[in-house]
This record gives structure tokens, sequence and C-alpha cells, in this order.
């Protein structure tokens, strides 16, 4: 029992850490910190631009296989992967 | 493909589509609140002869007088565009400026042709343009060079 609410807070820790990062790349890196990240350039683009039309999709799909890696781990440390 | 890194896949989706009307929501409040920027002369200033150009980022406009007829043509539609002519008391006439064809075009007779009618002629003009999202505003000198 000890070990589920365990296995499930570390989970929940997981998320909260995805979500944050969710929201600091879409709406922090594009919205709200976009004019001073675009006086830096990216390959000719402005920084705050990139992040809102495409660095945070990257960062999505590169948070869905970490997300992936860190709940296996999480699995095998608790003894609960998929037979 | 594990079951943890296809929760993730259908999920990611949905917080991008949530992410973007988030953004947008934002971006639509933002685009509500009036703000005031600042246009600067590009180069030197010579409504007489067309060339006047004020700038500020990426938004501009032409500021040329002929036959009589002031016109202020700008790179964005505007919703009003008004010019202020300064005397030497500092004291302001407006000329409130008419649509002319399209929101890019505004114009009005005025009396800024006759005065800057001769080679070293000068005056000083204020504009303010309104636009969707802003006011941009500025005080600028036209002299007559040819």
């Amino acid at each position: 029992m000890e070990d589920k609410q365990s296995y499930w807070q570390e989970n929940l820790r997981l998320i909260f850490i995805c979500l944050a990062i969710w929201f600091v790349v879409s709406f922090g890196f594009g919205l709200l910190l976009v004019e001073p990240l675009n006086a830096i350039r990216l390959g000719g683009y402005k920084l705050g631009f990139w992040f809102a039309q495409q660095g945070s999709i990257y960062t999505f799909v590169g948070l869905i296989f970490w997300y992936g890696k860190k709940m296996n781990d999480l699995d095998k440390k608790y003894n609960v992967e998929d037979s | 493909m594990n079951k943890h890194t296809k929760t993730a896949i259908l999920v990611a989706p949905i917080l991008t589509i949530l992410g973007f009307a988030l953004a947008d929501l934002w971006e639509e409040s933002e685009a509500q609140q009036e703000r005031a920027f600042e246009l600067v002369p590009f180069g030197h200033c010579d409504v007489s002869n067309q060339k006047c150009i004020l700038k500020s980022g990426e938004f501009e406009i032409n500021v040329m007088d002929a036959n009589g007829i002031t016109t202020v043509n700008s790179t964005y539609p505007l919703d009003t565009a008004t010019l202020f002519l300064v005397d030497k008391n500092n004291q302001a006439k407006p000329y409130q400026l008419g649509m002319k064809d399209s929101p890019y075009y505004w114009k009005r007779e005025t009396p800024i042709g006759t005065l800057l009618s001769n080679k070293g002629d000068s005056a000083k003009l204020r504009v303010i343009i309104e636009i969707k999202g802003g006011k941009y505003f500025a005080e600028f000198y036209t002299q007559t060079t040819q």
C-alpha cells in the first residue's frame, strides 16, 4: 500500500514537472518573455518568435519521450512493469 | 512503445490545443489595451517634395504635400489620422485627415504647401495616428530642400 502511494506521488511529481515545462516554453517563452527573447537570434529567427512557432512543439515531443522513459524507470523501481 | 508513452502521445495534443487557445485569448486581451508608440523621422523630412517618412518598428507613414493637399500614406490601415501645424508660439492647429479610397491613404487640404513653397522653408508638425491596438504620434520638422 505504501509502495503504491509512493509510486503515485512520484508519478504526480513527474506530471507536474512536465506541466511546468509545458507552461514555461509555451506561455513563458512564447508570450510572457517574447520581447527579451526576440533580442536573441537563432538561425536568423527571433528566439521568442521561434519558441512560439516551433520550439514549444519540439519541447512537447521531447517531453513525451522523456516522460515515457522516466515512467519506465519508475515502473522498474516499484516492480510494476508490463509483463 | 509502452503504455506511458502512448498516454503521453494522447495527452500532448490536448495540452497543445489548450495552449494555443489560451495564447489566443491572452493576445486578444493584450491587443485591446491601448498603447502609444512614437514615430521617428527616417532621414530628412521634406513634405513638399514627398520625402518624409516616419517609422516605428515595421509601421511606416509617409507625409507628403502636393497642390495644397496633404496626404498621409501608411503601411497598415489606419482608423484616424490627425496632422497638427505648430506655429512659432507652439500653438498647434489640428487638421483631421479624411480617408482617400482606402484606409492606407488619408488626405486633406492644408496650408502646409503654401508655408513651405520656397527652398529652406521649414515648419514644425505633429501627427497622431490611431490604429487598432494603439496610437502612434510624432513631432517633427519638415524643411523644403529644392
